[in-house]
Order: C-alpha cells, then structure tokens, then sequence
C-alpha cells in the first residue's frame, strides 16, 4: 500500500511540468466556466449585486418565483413564439443549404472555378455579425438600399425589410445561410473527398447517371458526418444552429420597429439583466434555454446512437 | 476516374447537371462576393457623390478622403489601436496558454487524464449564460478595464480540441528520443515540439486574431469607459444610430454642410475592419481548413 501511494507521488514529481499545465487549463475552465454555472444559484434567490459573488450563495431562497414570474409575464408568448419559431426555421432552412453547396462544389469539374466559388463563399463566416448588419443597412434600407431601389427600377414598391416584424425572421435565416454556409460546406466537402473513388467508377460502368450517383454513393458516405453535424447544430438549436449567432443577429438587426418578431429569451434576458439590474430574473431566463440545449444534445446524440449507430459520445 | 469520364460521351443529364451547377454557382460567388465588392466602391468614392445615387459596381469620384476622416477621428483611431491591441496581445496570450495547457492533456501517461477531459467537456455542453458571468468578471475586477479583452477568451476548449488531436500524430520516438537524452518536459517542449507545431500555432493564432478582432460584445456589455471601446463596438453604436429614421435627416444634413457623410464613415470602418480580414485570408484558407476539419469532427 504504502509502496504503491509513493509511486503515485513519484509517477506526478515525474511529470510535474505537464500536471502543471494541464492543472492551469482546468483551474482556468473551473473559474470561467463553472463558476457562472454555480451563479445559477441565483435564478431561486433574491440576489443583490452589491453583496458580490458570495451574495449568490448567501441570498434568501425564493424557489421558482421568476420562473413563475416569466412564464406570466406580459411578453412571454411572444418571446416564446419568436425564440422557437426562430430556431426551429433558422434549423430547417440552414441545414440543407452548406450541404447541396458542398455536393455541388464536389461535382464541379472546373476545378479553377470551383476553387474560385469556395473562396468566396466562406468569407463571410470571418467577418464579425456587426459588418454584416452594416451591409444588411446596404442592402436592405428602405431608402438606399440596393435591394429596394432594384425593386423600385422593376416597378415594385418599397419593402420595409429592417423596420417591419413581418421580414425579420427571413432576414435571420437569410444572412444566417449567408454568413455560414461556406463554413459548414467545408466539412462536408471533406467527406465528399474521402469516398472511395472506385465506388463511383463502379457506378459509372453500370451506367448510373450523376444525380444517381449522388444519391445513391455521395449522399450515403457522408451520412455519418451529416449525423454528426446535425447533432451538434440540433445542440445548438437555441443557440442559432448552423447559421450562426441567433442572439447577435437579433440584438444587431432588432429594433424598436420589429421587436415583436426579434425579441428572443437572450435578448429579453440581456435587457432586463444589464439595463434593469434584475439579475435572479434575467438568470431564471437564460437558464430555461441552458438546460433545453443540454437535453436537446443528449437526447439527440441518444436518438442518433440507436438508430444509426453514429454519435458524439 | 477521369480517364473513364473522357471515354464516356457526355449525356443529356450531364449538360443539364452541369449547366444547373454552374448556374448556382455564380449565384452564390455574386452573393458572396458582391456585398465587399459594394462597400469598398462605396468607400472609396467621393461621399457627395455617392448621395447622388446609381453607383453600383465602380467608383465614379475616386479619393481617399474618407479613410483620412476615418484616421483623423479620434474616436475611431483610438478604436483602431484598441482592436488592434487586443487583436495582437490577445492572439498571442490564447496561443501560448492553449499550447501548454493542449500539451500536457494530450500525454496518454498524464495521469488524472480522463477526470481533466471530463471537466472540460461537460463545460462544451452546459453554461451558466450571461448573468452570472457579468457578476463573476464584476467580482474578478475585470470589469471596465482591458484585460476583460484578454483573460477571459484566453483559453476555449475548441482550440483545446484542435491542439489536443494535433499533438496526438506528433510520433512517439521524437519525444522518447529526447527523454533518454535527459532532456525536461519543458526543453521538450521548447525544442521538439513547438517547432514540429507551427501550423497547429499559426492556426490557433489565426482563429484567435480574427475573433479578437471582430469582438464587439464585450466592449458593449463588459465595458463603460468610451477609452477603452473597440472598434468593433463603435461600429455597431453608429450602425445601431443608422437603424433609427431620424438618421436619415441627419445624413442629408451632414451632405448639405459639405462634411464626409456618416454613411461614408461607416461603410469605411466597415471595411477597414474587413480588408485585414481580406489580406490574412490566403493564410487562412491554408490552416483553418485543417484546423476544422479535426476540431469539430473528431471532437
């Protein structure tokens, strides 16, 4: 026993650089991450900011009074309506679109052009959600905005695209495909490399025309890491999915005008935590879409395990 | 495949494919490219001139004179050299911790190895949001000063992922070879395996840099000093002023008086913030891809 404890404390002296390292990276995670989970404490409590980090675990219990607050509140069903309706659009839209670019770059035999192509298409995902709203403001204005003044050129009338709920939600999904889609294609088009080339060579002698081969050769290799993006883009439903940051699309492009299609949980949360001071309110809120993400992941990967056999862990 | 591809006479589906493919494509290069190619027209043209309306793919008035307004702004240049501070401090800080930390955790032999990866991972998938971050950078006195640029995002465990897989195809014999020499971890590290890892430091450094310099939302929300404001931030707080219909007035305002109107302002920082972007980007392409492809994949 006594042999085997000195061991261990020999086998860590051995390695103490690389103890040293990794404790740091833990220690780090520990403070950044897992201590705002801690913080948590605060959506049952009465928190005050003035009693510090500490207060958190000091306050007086209030049980479920902001989560019963929330689901009361006055804004609710429309936050719930925009924070769902949001997601789960951005998700269906958004998901087939890096796809069918990544299939359609890997049937593109011009190899120039579909370099050309590629390197346009994932430099939008570099540039921060702030530029792209300033080029939505290009784009979309009512006023100056290409789009408006080609409509007007064609006879139509001017649309309200950034003032009016009505095209908020197709703003998101739009420049969330715009802004993403390049990114997610590479890791599709990654697979699409890695399949056998014989198997189309077969396909090809059997006389199977291109969109077969797609379907039948293409689509089937890559199942295992559509799978795996799916699970991580359904884990991240609430979040924005594939196409990037919900919450700084809707912060950026949200106004005044078209809060009753942009105003989101996160939003809400921002609002009343950081310019109203309620804190155990505004926590009670971001940890409702916490813990769905959570169960969103597991479930997910526990669906996609049974019945495909692929998942994240 | 090809040489069976060239015997093989071209089909009707194959002319209606192809045609299909090449029809897409233009359209997402035009969508992809065209919004940079207008903001840098715009830009680069005479803002009194571009009030006129019409310009669409050239400059018509060329001049430089709303990049000079945007340097001699004072706000906006010391906005610039605050991004620019971070952007470098905060890139080179994330790279040196996430090497070490990635070094240590990818040794099989470490021992309390799988609890470390444990800790880590479970902080990919569950968060405590915003509140009570804001409270524990309040707490940590991170609050209003530079470094909430700097430590928090010094370490993420994506980039943990990334380097973590790399050092696993570092071969074994290379550090072996060097142990039996005597050498410490720490030499080991220094001098076989930081030079073995370039592209894995140029791909972490990239990543950061880029995200470092596109930051806004802690400028927006952790910070309420106007020094210490990025760029990043003053262009969303005039974007946020265009949003609003009174900026319009204001716009033909500031064209009426002969000034550089906020339309050519904004649209210069915005490209200002995306031309770095555009001249790292052959680097990019070369090390993010990998990057990718190992961190989201196999992690």
């Amino acid at each position: 026993m006594r042999e085997r404890k000195s061991s261990l404390w020999k086998r860590l002296w051995e390695q103490r650089y690389l103890q040293l390292f990794a404790l740091l990276g833990v220690a780090f995670i520990l403070v950044f991450y897992y201590t705002p989970m801690s913080g948590l404490l605060m959506a049952f409590k009465k928190y005050k900011i003035q009693t510090g980090y500490a207060g958190i675990f000091t306050a007086p219990w209030v049980g479920l009074k902001w989560f019963a607050e929330f689901v009361t509140d006055y804004n609710f069903n429309e936050l719930l309506r925009n924070t769902l309706g949001i997601s789960v659009l951005k998700m269906l839209f958004t998901f087939p679109v890096p796809l069918l670019l990544a299939v359609i770059l890997s049937e593109t035999r011009n190899k120039a052009v579909k370099r050309l192509v590629q390197t346009a298409s994932y430099l939008p995902y570099f540039i921060s959600w702030v530029v792209v709203a300033g080029f939505c403001l290009q784009f979309f204005t009512t006023q100056e905005g290409v789009v408006n003044k080609v409509i007007v050129a064609l006879g139509g009338e001017p649309r309200f695209f950034l003032s009016s709920p009505d095209y908020f939600w197709g703003l998101v999904i739009g420049t969330g495909i715009w802004k993403e889609m390049g990114w997610w294609a590479i890791i599709f088009l990654a697979a699409i490399t890695g399949v056998d080339p014989s198997l189309y060579e077969a396909a090809m002698i059997d006389g199977a025309g291109r969109i077969r081969r797609i379907r039948h050769i293409t689509l089937p290799s890559i199942a295992p890491t559509v799978t795996v993006v799916l699970i991580l883009a359904i884990g991240n439903l609430l979040g924005g999915g594939l196409g990037g940051s919900t919450f700084e699309q809707c912060y950026l492009l949200g106004n005044t005008a078209n809060r009753a299609a942009s105003d989101i949980f996160q939003t809400y949360s921002f609002r009343i935590g950081l310019s109203e001071g309620r804190y155990s309110y505004a926590t009670a809120i971001g940890m409702i879409q916490s813990v769905v993400s959570v169960i969103l992941v597991f479930s997910t990967n526990a669906v996609s395990k049974s019945t495909t056999g692929h998942g994240l862990f | 495949m090809t040489s069976i591809r060239n015997h093989i006479r071209r089909t009707r589906e194959d002319v209606v494919v192809d045609t299909t493919i090449y029809l897409l494509l233009a359209i997402v290069f035009f969508l992809c490219a065209y919004p940079f190619w207008y903001g840098l027209v715009l830009s680069l043209n005479d803002s009194l001139d571009t009030g006129r309306g019409g310009m669409y793919f050239w400059p018509r008035v060329w001049t430089l004179d709303n990049y000079m307004e945007f340097f001699r702004d004072a706000t906006w240049l010391r906005g610039f050299l605050i991004s620019v501070l971070r952007t470098v401090a905060g890139g080179s800080i994330t790279t040196l911790f996430t090497m070490l930390v990635s070094y240590g955790l990818s040794h099989e032999k470490l021992l309390f190895r799988k609890a470390y990866m444990a800790v880590i991972i479970f902080s990919m998938y569950f968060s405590g949001g915003l509140i009570p971050y804001y409270v524990l950078l309040k707490n940590l006195g991170l609050l209003n000063t530079f470094w909430v640029y700097i430590i928090p995002p010094s370490l993420n465990t994506f980039f943990i992922f990334i380097a973590i897989s790399f050092f696993n195809e570092i071969p074994e014999a290379l550090k072996e070879s060097a142990k039996l020499d005597g050498a410490t971890e720490m030499r080991i590290f220094r001098s076989i395996i930081l030079p073995v890892s370039l592209p894995l430091v140029v791909t972490i450094l990239l990543f950061s840099a880029v995200g470092q310099w596109n930051a806004w939302f802690d400028s927006a929300f952790f910070i309420s000093n106007k020094a210490l404001r990025t760029m990043g931030y003053l262009l969303m707080e005039t974007i946020n002023q265009a949003n609003v219909p009174s900026s319009a007035v204001a716009a033909a305002q500031a064209a009426a008086s002969g000034k550089v109107d906020p339309l050519a302002v904004r649209v210069t920082a915005m490209m200002i913030s995306v031309i770095p972007i555009l001249m790292i980007y052959p680097f990019l392409q070369r090390y993010f891809v990998t990057g990718l492809t190992i961190g989201s994949v196999k992690g």
